[in-house]
């Protein structure tokens, strides 16, 4: 609290760093969200991938129908539908044990409905792919769903407005704390450091794995990956 | 009027230093020196045709029900004498009407069936409105005040917003009926102490973010000198309106409306406001907003808020909480006889104030999306032209853009810009529009994705022509190669324009949580808004499709692959 007016920019600097722990340690729940949504609408995903590719026709119109919704719901939206809509707590029926949900859980339940409607999109070519024995296109989803997952891990950072600490919310947290407002600049470019230095790389290898794969099973080229974001 | 008013004063006055009436059990003398200069001009046209009125006219006084228990509004001060801004309120009654006041000390317990006994004219006792004490008094309309929830913090609290606290701890007594709906409402958490003492001395020790409590009791706190430079910053919220009562029987009766005339009165020449500023009493929203309502004029330049011909005040100007559907017609019928047959508060349909906000955040979304669409175009269009420019240096600053905005998370990109770029700014005097600052960094964002499809189209003709370059003249060429992609970029933006609701721009979903916190209908709220985002992208994606389509009309269209 008692800082001086002005900071020399080196020592703001210094400061934001003796912070990095802290907010790393925001990072790792941002990591954690978009693992869990990962999981969760792959899983999902690949249900409507299956049931768009089923034979009988209303089972067919139902997966085409919900990948039309999963595609099109704005996620933030949907976390802030999530985090007041649902109960922070339930009780399951007959035992009375309880269980809590986190909010990070709620917004991991938000950024799923994205992945959702990108695995049921990608996952259906890859199947239909499969089935006619062209096996390499099949697995060049795999790139292209590491890669949404990276922008999964930036749009996890929406979460910190309905106040899950991760990243961002770290950052505004020790903003507010230090009272200081030349510690923003600063502070918000670590953030952005550490975005960018863990997914670039993470996308240049996916990309050339993709591109190598390409080159390898393809016989014709094709567009880039067309899906929606969150 | 006034001089006999005066008299009256001078008499009571004197009596009180003579006969040191001071408290004495049940009934109190009048404040000495609590007189204001206020217009009287209901109490020309007084009719008499209510018996309580008349009761009070010929035996000279007026009995006021007030409090003794709740400091500020009705308490006592040091000297033990009664005092508050709810004891002005009954002065100000009995001077208007000419007689003398006799304060009556009643409780929330009594306070009711004191009027039903007939042993108090009227009640001013931070009476809450309820559809159930509707049923056994009458209460005055429009409100004098109104009772609310905010927020005790520490002096170093850097809480501004009631949404800074989401996800946050912050303490509260058990037994608080606005516990469990500010939770709902503003998602915290909350820690529940058994004693006020216990949740203040949490927030002094930094348990939690601060002590959420009625206002009226906060307000009397912060005056202690044990919490000197604790502060309650936050707007009240949660406003349970509090009304005079008189007795059953006077229902519509001449004194039912000579008070409710008062209390507009009140309200209009800025009275309350002044007694609330007086008794140190934080600025209510209740007060101001209720005053600029009251003062507002028609074309005539007559009031707004006048009675109709069946003595009831408009409809635009009571609070809808009770105003039945019966009173009403159109719009706020419709949305009235809803809320009475479903439950469902549709209150963007019924009040007028809340369709406002509503309808302005809905064209405030479209015009982020529209302007967020043209901006991702601008900037991919430009940045795929830097990405093939001449000099190297130019080439790797596209470059490099293209990676910061492919790679941070637009909210994180908008914070940088608003607050870390803008408090720089701010030293020059320069001040960012957060609307702008969103469009430009969600404008970032996608048009790194829009210049990359861009460039993917430009290497496809270069295949054919090595020394093709994209240039806004050669579009044509490029549009229906680059179409698909780009058309998913844009939709992607759209769905993320209310990111600009984390940095107060009055967009659909900030006004809907705001609309949602005061009303309550959380439910409703929150399933119209993703409805209507839903139907907003859709309608979207239907466009763009029909653009699409204009523009490669005849070219091959590719399928998109994984």
């Amino acid at each position: 609290m008692n800082l001086p007016e002005h900071q020399t920019l080196t020592e703001s600097l210094i400061e934001t760093l003796t912070w990095l722990p802290f907010l790393l340690e925001g990072f790792g729940l941002n990591l954690l969200i978009s693992a869990l949504a990962m999981l969760m609408g792959t899983l999902c995903g690949a249900v409507l991938a299956q049931a768009r590719l089923s034979r009988p026709p209303t089972l067919r119109r139902a997966g085409h129908l919900l990948t039309e919704l999963t595609r099109n719901v704005p996620t933030f939206v949907f976390l802030y539908y999530l985090a007041f809509m649902l109960p922070t707590e339930i009780r399951l029926p007959g035992g009375g044990e309880i269980w809590l949900i986190p909010g990070w859980v709620k917004a991991a339940l938000a950024l799923s409905i994205a992945v959702t409607g990108f695995c049921a999109d990608n996952l259906s070519l890859a199947l239909a792919a499969w089935r006619e024995g062209d096996h390499g296109r099949a697995l060049l989803i795999i790139p292209s769903w590491a890669g949404y997952g990276l922008i999964i891990v930036m749009a996890s950072s929406t979460a910190s407005v309905v106040g899950v600490p991760e990243l961002l919310s770290r950052c505004n947290t020790v903003i507010a704390a230090t009272g200081n407002t030349g510690m923003m600049l600063p502070v918000y470019a670590l953030a952005c450091a550490i975005f960018v230095l863990t997914c670039w790389p993470l996308i240049q290898v996916m990309d050339h794995l993709k591109r190598r794969m390409m080159d390898r099973y393809l016989r014709y080229p094709l567009a880039t990956a067309r899906g929606g974001r969150p | 009027m006034s001089a006999a008013c005066g008299m009256v004063w001078a008499r009571l006055a004197g009596l009180l230093m003579a006969g040191g009436l001071v408290f004495a059990g049940l009934f109190m003398g009048a404040p000495a020196g609590a007189q204001w200069v206020a217009p009287a001009s209901a109490t020309a046209a007084l009719p008499g045709d209510s018996e309580r009125l008349a009761l009070i006219q010929r035996r000279g006084s007026l009995v006021v029900g007030v409090k003794t228990d709740y400091p500020l509004f009705g308490g006592l001060n040091a000297q033990g004498e009664p005092e508050g801004l709810e004891h002005d309120l009954a002065a100000d009654l009995a001077r208007r009407l000419g007689v003398r006041l006799t304060r009556v000390s009643v409780t929330s317990a009594n306070r009711l069936q004191r009027l039903e006994e007939g042993s108090v004219d009227v009640v001013i006792a931070t009476l809450g409105d309820t559809a159930e004490r509707r049923r056994i008094a009458t209460l005055i309309e429009p409100h004098y005040y109104a009772s609310g929830v905010t927020l005790f913090v520490r002096p170093d609290s850097p809480v501004r917003e009631w949404s800074d606290l989401r996800g946050q701890t912050v303490c509260a007594t058990q037994g608080a009926y606005f516990n469990r709906e500010m939770a709902r409402r503003y998602l915290l958490d909350l820690q529940i102490y058994n004693l006020p003492r216990d949740a203040r001395l949490a927030v002094r020790d930094g348990r939690c973010a601060g002590y959420l409590f009625d206002h009226t009791a906060i307000a009397a706190d912060l005056r202690q000198p044990e919490w000197a430079g604790y502060r309650a910053p936050l707007p009240v919220v949660l406003n349970a309106p509090w009304a005079i009562a008189i007795s059953r029987k006077e229902r519509g009766s001449a004194f039912d409306r000579w008070l409710g005339d008062t209390v507009a009165d009140w309200h209009r020449s800025g009275f309350l406001l002044e007694r609330e500023r007086a008794w140190g009493l934080p600025a209510s929203r209740f007060l101001k907003d209720t005053r600029e309502l009251w003062s507002r004029q028609q074309a005539d330049g007559t009031p707004m808020c006048l009675r109709g011909i069946d003595g009831q005040w408009p409809a635009a100007c009571r609070n809808p909480a009770f105003v039945s559907s019966a009173e009403v017609s159109g719009l706020m019928q419709w949305g009235l006889r809803l809320r009475e047959t479903t439950g469902i508060d549709l209150s963007i349909v019924y009040d007028p104030e809340d369709r406002r906000a509503f309808g302005s955040g809905l064209m405030m979304t479209l015009g982020l999306t529209l302007a967020c669409i043209a901006g991702s175009l601008l900037v991919g269009l430009a940045g795929a032209m830097l990405r093939e420019a001449r000099w190297s240096l130019v080439r790797a600053f596209a470059a490099f853009s293209n990676v910061l905005g492919r790679m941070t998370p637009p909210l994180l990109q908008i914070y940088l810009l608003l607050f870390g770029i803008g408090a720089l700014l701010a030293e020059y005097g320069l001040r960012l529009s957060p609307f702008w600052v969103a469009v430009a960094c969600l404008s970032f964002y996608t048009g790194a994705g829009v210049m990359s499809a861009l460039r993917e189209a430009a290497l496809v003709h270069r295949q054919t022509d090595p020394d093709y370059r994209i240039h806004p003249r050669r579009l044509a060429s490029i549009v229906p190669l680059a179409s698909g992609a780009v058309v998913a970029a844009l939709i992607n933006v759209a769905k993320a324009t209310m990111m600009a609701s984390a940095v107060a721009v009055p967009e659909l979903l900030s006004v809907t949580t705001t609309i949602m916190a005061e009303r309550g209908n959380v439910g409703v709220m929150m399933n119209i808004v993703l409805v209507l985002f839903l139907l907003l992208i859709m309608a979207l994606v239907r466009l763009l499709g029909l653009i699409e389509q204009r523009l490669v009309r005849g070219a091959p269209r590719r399928k998109s692959v994984v």
